[in-house]
């Protein structure tokens, strides 16, 4: 039934990282991507750009903020439309019971 | 909900009068040359197809030779004959994606300019007529087939375009514009002998969604005689920041806009499995053109109905 399916809404995003140790080898462009895909989705696809056999987990920032919900969330939670083009910024995620404050 | 009721950021008129007239005279040789390619394809060509029945002519018409023979010699139409070209009456909608895509990625312009060629050669060539519509989240009838388009109605047209909804629903458009075929169809009854062909061209960047939903539509506007070539806006230059927004983040990087024939679809499994492919592998419409300079258009635009008009005859005929 066509009423049943979901809607499939994509946007384009343009990933990016300030770590050249994890720097695409080269630059996708804009990538057009489903916006119901969360962290977990979004992590594979960086480790399948770095062609990493063993995947490394990954965080992404968008606009500054820490994405923790799907996409499409973030985008009606921060009033964005996925007419535009999404900077999308990646790090590696850090393991929480390592974490140490330095200062 | 993301909608930005009273922000609404039409063209103004006195902008949209001075943009119509701006893009009427900087694309006036250009329409005078689609122009002329338009009238070599869309009139009528020699008429080489026999048609039935007379009672002398040219070939026998097998399909009346038994019932003539039944009939003891009275059904004497059995005779074909080189009919008269018969006339050939459009109607053309022309589509303009009103999404904010079309503004972020700088294509506002060029659509707009694309616009104005199409519907400047149409009227010169008075082969039917136009109607132009706007679609975003829905869609938008800017001009109705029967009102004849002028330089006014050009003015009018851009008057409706803000390039602000925040969804491109192409579906919702090729379903809607089957809708205004039809009605269009029913209206314009045409006197026999005159031959109907009903042409939308769509002018968009061509991102769209729900690409299995638009297939069938676009199988369903086959079925119904209703051809559709999309006119893809592959805007290269980079896109306006508008005013007072401020850079996404520290690292944003200023880059090239990454044009369609390059754009990746990605599709990610449950698992994590990753599927990448280029977006215009499996773009819904069969008839497409791809325009980054409006200088491209009157020859593209040409070819591709050169070759459904190809496909058409060599099918039919
Ligand atoms: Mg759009």
């Amino acid at each position: 039934m066509a009423l049943a399916l979901p809607d499939d809404v994509k946007v384009q995003i343009r990933l990016s990282t300030r770590h050249s140790d994890i720097a695409l080898p080269e630059d996708p462009g804009a990538l057009l991507v489903p916006t119901s895909l969360r962290r977990i989705a979004l992590s594979s696809l960086v480790n399948n750009l770095l062609h990493n056999e063993k995947p490394i987990p990954f965080e992404f920032l968008v606009n500054g903020q820490f994405l923790r919900t799907s996409i499409e969330d973030f985008l009606t939670q921060n009033g964005i439309s996925a007419e535009a083009t999404l900077n999308v910024e990646y790090t590696r995620a850090l393991i929480p019971p390592v974490h140490t404050t330095s200062f | 909900l993301t909608h930005l009721d009273g922000e609404t950021t039409q063209i103004s008129p006195e902008n949209a009068r001075a943009l119509w007239l701006h893009h009427e005279s900087s694309t006036h040789s250009l329409s005078q040359q689609l122009t002329e390619s338009l009238r070599l394809i869309l009139a009528p060509t020699l008429a080489t197809k026999l048609r039935g029945d007379f009672r002398t002519g040219k070939r026998l018409n097998l399909k009346r030779i038994i019932p003539y023979i039944a009939s003891e010699y009275k059904r004497d139409k059995i005779w074909l004959r080189r009919s008269m070209p018969s006339k050939r009456n459009y109607q053309v909608l022309i589509a303009l994606d009103d999404s904010r895509s079309m503004r972020e990625s700088g294509a506002e312009s060029l659509a707009l300019k694309t616009l104005t060629l199409v519907t400047r050669s149409l009227s010169m060539l008075e082969v039917g007529e136009v109607s132009v519509v706007g679609f975003g989240e829905d869609v938008n009838v800017a001009h109705e087939f029967d009102k004849p388009f002028t330089s006014e109605s050009g003015v009018r047209v851009f008057e409706q375009f803000g390039f602000q909804a925040s969804k491109t629903n192409v579906r919702g458009l090729v379903e809607r514009s089957l809708e205004l075929f039809k009605e269009a169809r029913l209206r314009g009854a045409t006197s026999a002998g005159e031959d109907l062909w009903q042409l939308m061209l769509v002018v968009s960047d061509g991102i769209c969604d729900s690409h299995a939903e638009i297939q069938r539509l676009v199988r369903r506007a086959q079925e119904e005689r209703v051809m559709i070539v999309f006119i893809i806006i592959d805007s290269t230059t980079p896109p306006q920041q508008p005013e007072g927004t401020r850079p996404a983040s520290a690292s944003a990087v200023k880059h090239e806009k990454t044009s369609i024939l390059d754009l990746q679809s990605v599709e990610i499994s449950p698992e994590g499995k990753v599927v990448r492919w280029k977006y215009m592998e499996r773009f819904p419409f069969r008839y497409y053109l791809v325009v980054r300079d409006v200088r491209e258009l009157p020859g593209v635009l040409a070819g591709a109905l050169r070759q459904w008009f190809g496909e058409v005859a060599g099918s039919s005929g």
